[in-house]
């Protein structure tokens, strides 16, 4: 039976202009999926995320074959693969924020 | 085999023999060797396999689901991590069985915890006792100025590295009820370094019982995020034993792990000992405070966690290879 975890990353927090999640460990993992949850805020629809990958945890660039996405709705979703040791989510809104909570699923 | 006092009976020898037999096979197995259980494991994790159950801790919400309900300073415990202990320097440093460790990872904001606990229930009385492989580490600093070469107490001179002044402090906990509702907290806490950066190298307990949601929907407490959870005023915490030094090696990139035992009584609510490699304390004159009121669904609660704070503006991270917890009854 696969291995598999959930982390809730951001939990109920207001994102605001420019921003990154904490990273998180994945080496264990062979596939990851993003589960971006808008909570409220008037600039929902501004909310655009991008995945960034690290060798170390310290020092970050984009994932070269993810896309920057964008809210259409409460729940947005993607899948990413081949992402090496590191994941986190960098992103930007409208200064006044937008309140979500972020998702990531994880499997063998 | 023989008895103390040299006679042998048929009941004694045969106890006797079940003991030698069960610490033959005990010995003989490269995972549970390097553990002292007690006569009934209960749980044996070895993070190369998942989390085993350890998970972030949340305060409670509402009925509606509305996570805004929760306590400021019980919202934002981070998940635990399945780490390979990879670092910038040398890659992937691994685990001391196998790849993966679980890691405690805190934000990089002073006085942030980040915890991982483990839900059971006591299906009887007696000694309760954890066992862990752990190691500590601030997060690595890559650039700056030679400011970053000093922090706290400690000056870079080839040896020492100020990354060991940047970790806060670790600590392992019960959350325990019985008895129509009786709950109280047993806490061993390592005092790396005091909210000044100044290194203590002490281990402390909580004197006081750790504040709840009801308390503070009942107007009784209110905390603010990166409060400390388990006893927000640090003059609350009292040092036990003498101060002891861990093997925290001098960079943030070099892991040794260190053997953790701790013992408590479930029978007399009371603390029994901690071991923490070569140094064992007796607990038993340390005192558990229960709650003043009873609690309802929380009959034979049986929970460990583990937690990391940082002191710092610089993540802390509390690692655990493997864990075993054990029980007398």
């Amino acid at each position: 039976m696969r291995q598999s975890q959930t982390a809730v990353l951001e939990r109920n927090t207001v994102l605001s202009g420019e921003f990154v999640t904490e990273p998180i460990e994945v080496a264990w993992a062979g596939q990851a999926r993003w589960f971006v949850q808008v909570l409220g805020g008037a600039a929902a629809e501004h909310l655009e995320v991008t995945t960034q990958i690290s060798p170390d945890g310290l020092t970050w660039c984009d994932l070269e074959t993810d896309t920057v996405h964008s809210t259409e709705g409460s729940l947005l979703s993607w899948p990413v693969t081949a992402f090496g040791g590191w994941l986190r989510l960098r992103g930007r809104t409208a200064a006044s924020g937008v309140k979500v909570r972020i998702y990531l699923s994880l499997k063998e | 085999m023989s008895t103390s006092t040299g006679t042998d009976t048929p009941a004694t020898t045969a106890e006797q023999t079940a003991a030698a037999l069960r610490t033959a096979i005990r010995a003989s197995d490269p995972q549970l060797s390097k553990f002292n259980p007690l006569s009934r494991i209960l749980a044996h994790d070895d993070f190369n396999t998942g989390t085993h159950g350890w998970t972030e801790l949340i305060g409670n919400y509402n009925g509606r689901g509305d996570l805004d309900t929760v306590d400021d300073h019980m919202r934002d415990f981070r998940p635990p991590q399945l780490s390979s202990c990879t670092f910038f320097d040398t890659g992937t440093h691994g685990a001391m069985s196998g790849t993966y460790a679980l890691k405690l990872a805190t934000r990089p904001y002073p006085g942030h915890t980040a915890t991982a606990i483990r839900r059971l229930t006591m299906s009887g009385k007696g000694l309760l006792q954890i066992e862990a492989y752990f190691t500590y580490k601030a997060e690595a600093t890559l650039g700056g100025t030679e400011q970053e070469d000093s922090f706290g107490d400690i000056t870079w001179d080839g040896n020492l590295h100020p990354s060991e002044a940047q970790f806060g402090c670790f600590t392992v906990a019960t959350d325990l009820c019985s008895d129509q509702g009786l709950r109280y907290h047993t806490t061993a806490r390592y005092l790396n370094t005091d909210l000044e950066h100044r290194m203590r190298n002490q281990w402390v307990y909580a004197g006081v019982p750790e504040p709840t949601p009801r308390e503070h929907l009942e107007g009784k407490v209110k905390l603010g995020y990166a409060a400390d959870f388990t006893a927000p005023n640090p003059e609350d915490w009292h040092p036990f034993g003498e101060p002891q030094q861990l093997c925290f090696n001098e960079v943030p990139t070099k892991v040794n792990w260190h053997y953790l035992r701790w013992v408590v009584d479930t029978e007399a609510r009371a603390n029994v000992e901690l071991q923490v490699n070569d140094r064992t304390y007796d607990m038993r004159q340390i005192p558990v405070p229960p709650y003043e009121d009873r609690y309802d669904s929380l009959e034979n609660l049986l929970n460990f966690y583990f937690s990391v704070r940082t002191h710092s503006a610089v993540r802390n991270f509390l690692y655990l290879d493997s864990v075993l917890i054990s029980a007398g009854w």
